[in-house]
């Protein structure tokens, strides 16, 4: 895969009167990458976003897109991405085909071949002819991806994509993303509240914090643990007794209840084998042990604080 | 461009509204063309038009006696009763009991075009905004000139959809109740030498039309700068109709004052100087036209400039 730079954010600032919305951003994203944008509610997430498809003016600084300046040169930049800003909204009363075809004829070498292919990628081919009022919220997000998809973009920008749409339809998507960036060299921007998704999702990841760029890291960088004692849960019978036995022990921390009934216990590895041994000499039953690691959602609390979250 | 125009169309006939819209004035046209010809057209049918036409014109001389009469209203009567006496001496049958009685009269009902476009230009940006599909419409490789150019154009087209629709309505309407002779009658009026001149009917019938339809355009326009500035349907098919219906109100109040000539409202009816009795005096073709292209060049300005540089943020 090449190392080309599909999209260059450099010094991007966006001021709305006094107030400075988007301080100083800069970010390049490779071919074939997926980028995430992490950040509480009124960070800039959406304002970044819109000012990258041009929906909003760029006070200061520059965007490329495959070396095409969004402002100058919108035509031909545009060209290359596909986006969805915060929800998919189409034209209710057309059907979800009508959609595809009015989006098809503002961008040249759409041919109708390519509406059909896409229209079976995000498998909505039985409902296609439908008005889009009648379309559930995880149909209407898939007929956006589809209008997304439709030009073959370079660059794919998902606002909150996971929004409305079920498990099965967030793995579908999640495993699409993977198959378009590793096969077309597709690169993505996403952004999502949905901070585990996010991690599963996400090759790096940027934390945005009050318009300003707090850092950028790949994904599993982000979720490692910076000391060697880990977090387990073990499901035990009985649990109390459990507790006060680990609690007894050498070498455990943060020995805790949790509501679903499981003991939590943060220990190095090597000591696991022995509070296993040490708690069934105490004829306490174990069922299960389960690591934990760090979630991007408490790693991201520890960054911006935990305060802002909306 | 052409893609773009197909798009705006797609979105105007594939609505449910549009259709509504279009059987309300197929309904009126019919409605109001039966009417007329119940309520008096049909009575002239035949050779009753030569006793009516004498009648008119022992009425119209009465009038000219009356001391009081104004000006603008003698020159009128003179004029029809002129008219009335070459209908009469030539043998050409004049247009009452004849189908072009009620097609010419149906031109009056440019009006509904206009009352209906404004409509559906008022909603056309508003609800792009509104519903959030202006989002996705503004992040192809299609600038927004164009697109809002697009727009228009398509406004332009339903309009003449309607008057085409005006056009045939009226004359299969008048037609059937009328009986399709007389086709090739010709309209006799007087030019400003005088003289009772006849022309062809069609070609008068579009002329009105397409005079009646620069007001329609004005408003049109207008409607599609409060849409595009306010982005709220209700705001701009609210105050367009508003100032369509309330501008001559206002003019009535405003005309003992110069300036009132350079309003909107008193340059929209270029009909007026057909009739040769301008607003104001002084006012001139020339003038009203050079007032309209200004206040048209305004509003596509304003809209212009409001739909390209401003952010997107709803």
């Amino acid at each position: 895969m090449s190392n080309e730079t599909i999209i260059s954010l450099s010094n991007v600032t966006k001021r709305i009167g006094r107030t400075t919305i988007i301080d100083d951003l800069t970010f390049d994203v490779p071919q074939g990458e997926i980028f995430g944008f992490l950040g509480p509610n009124g960070a800039g997430k959406t304002t970044t976003i819109r000012m990258i498809v041009g929906l909003m003016s760029i006070t200061n600084g520059q965007i490329l897109i495959k070396g095409k300046n969004i402002k100058t040169e919108f035509e031909q930049a545009i060209r290359h991405v596909g986006a969805i800003v915060e929800s998919p909204e189409m034209y209710k009363y057309l059907s979800g085909y009508q959609n595809l075809i009015h989006y098809a004829r503002m961008v040249p070498g759409v041919t109708k071949e390519r509406i059909d292919e896409v229209v079976a990628l995000v498998k909505l081919e039985e409902r296609i002819h439908d008005k889009v009022k009648k379309y559930s919220l995880g149909m209407r997000q898939r007929l956006g991806v589809a209008q997304a998809l439709l030009h073959r973009p370079s660059l794919l920008i998902l606002d909150e994509p996971t929004n409305g749409l079920d498990p099965a339809g967030i793995r579908d998507l999640r495993d699409y993303l993977r198959h378009l960036t590793r096969t077309e060299g597709i690169s993505v921007v996403v952004s999502s509240h949905l901070l585990s998704e996010m991690e599963l999702m996400c090759d790096r990841v940027a934390i945005l914090q009050r318009g300003k760029l707090v850092d950028i890291m790949p994904v599993q960088q982000f979720t490692r643990r910076t000391d060697k004692a880990q977090t387990y849960l073990i499901q035990a019978q009985p649990p109390e007794q459990a507790l006060a036995t680990l609690r007894q022990m050498e070498g455990v921390q943060g020995v805790k209840l949790t509501q679903e009934g499981f003991v939590e216990v943060s220990t190095e590895q090597e000591r696991v084998p022995d509070l296993l041994v040490g708690l069934m000499q105490n004829d306490i039953r174990i069922y299960g042990v389960q690591m934990v690691s760090q979630s991007l959602e408490e790693r991201f609390l520890e960054i911006t604080g935990g305060k802002q979250i909306g | 461009m052409v893609n773009l125009v197909l798009n705006e169309n797609m979105k105007i006939y594939r609505r449910v509204r549009t259709w509504v819209l279009i059987g309300l004035m197929a309904t009126l046209v019919l409605y109001i063309n039966f009417i007329e010809w119940h309520s008096g057209g049909k009575k002239a049918v035949g050779e009753g038009w030569r006793t009516e036409l004498q009648q008119e014109n022992q009425q119209w001389s009465e009038m000219l006696k009356l001391p009081e009469l104004n000006e603008q209203n003698r020159t009128f009567y003179q004029e029809q009763i002129s008219i009335n006496n070459y209908h009469l001496e030539e043998n050409i049958r004049s247009t009452k009991g004849t189908m072009w009685d009620g097609v010419n009269g149906s031109a009056n009902l440019v009006i509904l075009i206009t009352l209906f476009t404004i409509i559906i230009a008022g909603d056309s940006v508003a609800s792009e905004f509104s519903t959030g599909t202006i989002k996705l419409l503004l992040i192809r490789p299609a600038n927004r000139v164009k697109i809002l150019l697009s727009k228009y154009i398509s406004f332009l087209l339903f309009g003449m959809l309607l008057l085409l629709i005006l056009f045939v309505l009226s004359i299969v309407m008048n037609g059937i109740l009328y009986g399709l002779g007389y086709m090739d009658l010709p309209l006799i009026s007087m030019n400003a030498e005088g003289k009772n001149v006849e022309s062809n009917m069609v070609l008068n019938l579009w002329k009105t039309y397409m005079l009646n339809s620069v007001s329609t355009v004005m408003y049109v326009t207008m409607a599609f700068m409060i849409s595009s500035a306010f982005r709220s349907s209700t705001m701009a098919i609210g105050f367009s109709i508003g100032a369509f219906f309330a501008g001559n109100i206002i003019l009535e109040v405003l005309q003992r004052y110069d300036w009132s000539k350079y309003l909107l409202f008193a340059n929209t009816d270029l009909t007026q100087y057909l009739k040769g009795h301008p607003f104001q005096e002084g006012m001139t073709l020339s003038f009203s036209i050079g007032v309209l292209a200004v206040y048209f060049l305004v509003f596509n300005l304003v809209s212009w400039l409001l739909f390209t540089r401003r952010d997107v943020a709803a």
